[in-house]
């Protein structure tokens, strides 16, 4: 039987969870053993688009028309879309500055607009193409991308519950950082990433996305007494989904 | 006059997408262009505003590998506007997740992004089943800098124990203990390391760098207050912008960096060029023995002074456990209160000099900031070095040069995941200038 073919593709993002990936050496020799990496240039000089994929993993975000262009071929070719990471999965950091118009950035930036090629704003992959299956993260947490790519090759559709990371932390037997006064995301953030953050004695910083019933009413209001307000505090809750959680928040009527 | 166009549309095995493209007039090198694009992220717009609490989070996301260089750099910079000075466990610790990261990186680049083109695969994972050893090697010093990361900052990559201050918690004596273990076990598989890329063979290359630099006048550092350029030149942190100055070429969207107009190599070359004389004894002792001497004119041998500091960071890595072990338990934190000011970070990421800098008003709002990344730095003597390859191979047919460009584009691990985005289907809509 022939080995199914998979790909792993990088958008706009820091590679980081290529680096992740990279991590699960074992898991990975495996995956070499039962798939055909067909495309992969971070870790190969030997890159196909052209043939059909059965799995395409597509880190980063949709920032430019090359992404774009790129992650549409990925899409064509490939049976199965996964985006992994936060930035593939809601835009990350990069879609802070979806509310100023390009113009202003670049020029800030780069002192003028003439780019070589042209840049978009930062979107989310599900916004340019159809996903099938999300992996959030900064970076996505490696034990599930590979629980995710051992599920997809056996015909088994990943599922990944989404509780909150206070779970996590209860499991973990993390005292609440909430109560001790620090700015924690963790009641509307989604787990699966074994609270690393809160275990080191900081709030979670929310990387992950929403769990299935984020009450940003409320984390508002824990996040006010506690000392954080107005813009610093939409600032804090936004950084890895940008003005994406902002919309979210005006949808909630939370400003 | 036939007139040759060699182009590289999509660099692999490089973090990040990127192109190269060199046009010959017959033998003659007319025009060699690296695009390099800093990707449309615009860090040192979105920290605008923003508390200095989530500065170090946001910028560490410049780079997946080397986020630990941004978050140490950033809260250097942060301390430095607020004028904290942190105590000496907290320098120690920092140091220690410096070992850790260039273990990530170094054993990373050496191993599965350069290694290939020397043994003739298209990736270290296809060299796994005739060289087991070697990929094992590779993956045990690269999962030792995982380890030493996610020991102390929680996770392999962007863990947030890092902020300005010091860190939230402290590793425990045992997880010390334990990584001390680890960096005794890896020594040997670093000095087979220093010896396997000191047996390569590297094209014949003697372009002498018109300027390096580095952190620090005396020694080999990786985070310090000045820099040490090779014409005897030191400038401090604050001086920086004066000395590196940044253009946009329009054709690449990082900022080329050049000294008085001049292109400059930082990096490991560089750092082992400039400080050959005060490494540690073991270290001078093996690099004596070794093919390849130092201070080298090949930029090809990057390569090489890379595993030369992972000789010289195992052995730092085991002083500083020592160091911190004999004054635990011991200050993790100290109080930071913001006020109005400008502060400096320095660092040297693995690939080389980095610099951060932040403008706060009284709150400890950020109004100003400016990041400066070591391929930025590096992106004017790559095209440098290019053109003096293509030069000499001026002759040869297309493949090869293709082949040896790629080789030392590599041996500068130009770290483009922040990042550039170069896809070979759009060249032809690029404005490239045609001979």
């Amino acid at each position: 039987m022939a080995k199914p073919k998979i790909g792993i593709m990088y958008l706009t993002s820091c590679a980081g969870c290529q680096c992740e990936i990279l991590n699960y050496e074992e898991a990975l020799l495996k995956l070499l053993d039962l798939t055909e990496i067909k495309y992969f240039p971070i870790g190969s000089s030997a890159n196909t688009l052209d043939e059909e994929l059965d799995v395409l993993f597509v880190e980063g975000s949709v920032s430019s028309s090359l992404d774009e262009e790129m992650v549409k071929k990925g899409r064509e070719k490939a049976k199965i879309l996964v985006a992994i990471g936060t930035c593939a999965c809601f835009g990350g950091i990069q879609a802070n500055n979806n509310d100023v118009p390009l113009e202003e950035l670049l020029e800030t930036v780069y002192g003028t607009t003439d780019m070589p090629f042209e840049i978009t704003h930062a979107r989310p992959v599900e916004e340019v193409v159809k996903v099938d299956y999300s992996l959030p993260g900064c970076p996505v947490d490696g034990k599930q991308f590979v629980y995710a790519a051992a599920f997809l090759l056996n015909g088994v559709k990943p599922f990944f519950p989404k509780m909150a990371v206070c779970y996590e932390c209860k499991l973990s037997e993390t005292e609440c950082r909430t109560l001790q006064g620090l700015f924690c995301l963790g009641p509307i953030t989604a787990a699966g990433c074994g609270a690393p953050c809160t275990s080191k004695g900081l709030g979670c910083q929310g990387c992950r996305g929403d769990h299935d019933a984020p009450n940003y009413r409320e984390m508002v209001e824990v996040l006010s007494a506690r000392g954080l307000k107005g813009k610093d505090l939409i600032n804090f809750m936004k950084v890895f989904r940008g003005n994406y959680l902002k919309e979210k928040l005006k949808d909630a009527g939370v400003e | 006059m036939m007139k040759k166009e060699i182009k590289v549309d999509h660099l692999t095995r490089v973090e990040g997408h990127g192109a190269i493209e060199i046009i010959l007039e017959g033998d003659k090198v007319k025009d060699v262009k690296v695009r390099i694009t800093e990707g449309p992220r615009f860090y040192e717009y979105t920290v605008r505003e923003r508390l200095w609490t989530d500065i170090p989070k946001v910028v560490s996301r410049i780079c997946g590998i080397c986020y630990v260089s941004h978050r140490i750099a950033s809260v250097r910079a942060i301390e430095d506007a607020f004028d904290v000075t942190v105590p000496e466990p907290i320098k120690l610790l920092r140091r220690l997740l410096i070992v850790g990261e260039f273990f990530e990186s170094h054993a990373l680049h050496v191993y599965f992004l350069a290694l290939p083109d020397y043994m003739g695969y298209d990736s270290a994972l296809a060299m796994a089943k005739e060289y087991p050893n070697v990929v094992k090697r590779a993956f045990k010093m690269k999962n030792l800098g995982n380890t030493i990361m996610k020991t102390i900052t929680g996770k392999h990559f962007h863990g947030e124990n890092i902020i300005p201050g010091g860190f939230a918690t402290y590793p425990t004596k045992e997880e010390l203990l334990a990584l001390k273990e680890q960096l005794e076990d890896v020594i040997v598989d670093v000095e087979d390391t220093v010896k396997l890329f000191d047996s390569l063979d590297y094209p014949e290359l003697n372009d002498p760098p018109i300027l390096q630099m580095a952190i620090s006048k005396d020694k080999l550092a990786f985070v310090g207050n000045e820099m040490y350029l090779s014409d005897g030149t030191v400038f401090t942190k604050n001086e920086f912008e004066m000395f590196v100055t940044e253009t946009f070429n329009g054709y690449s969207m990082a900022k080329q960096s050049t000294i008085e107009g001049k292109p400059f190599l930082v990096g490991p070359l560089a750092r082992i060029n400039l400080h050959i004389d005060s490494l540690r004894p073991k270290t001078k002792e093996i690099v004596k023995k070794m093919r390849i001497k130092f201070p080298s004119n090949n930029s090809l041998h990057q390569n090489v002074a890379r595993t030369i500091e992972l000789l010289e960071l195992v052995q730092e890595g085991i002083e500083l456990i020592d160091a911190i072990l004999a004054d635990y338990p011991s200050v993790s934190r100290v109080d930071v209160k913001p006020k109005a000011g400008t502060g400096f970070g320095l660092k040297e990421a693995p690939r080389g000099t980095l610099y951060h800098k932040y403008s706060f008003d009284e709150n400890g709002r950020c109004t100003n900031a400016n990041i400066i990344t070591p391929t930025a730095q590096l992106q004017a003597n790559m095209e440098k070095d290019l053109k003096s390859l293509a030069d000499r191979l001026s002759s040869e047919d297309e493949a090869t040069i293709k082949k040896y460009a790629e080789m030392m584009i590599r041996a500068y691990d130009p770290c483009i995941s922040c990042s550039v985005h170069m896809f070979g289907a759009k060249f032809e809509t690029l404005k490239v200038v045609r001979l």
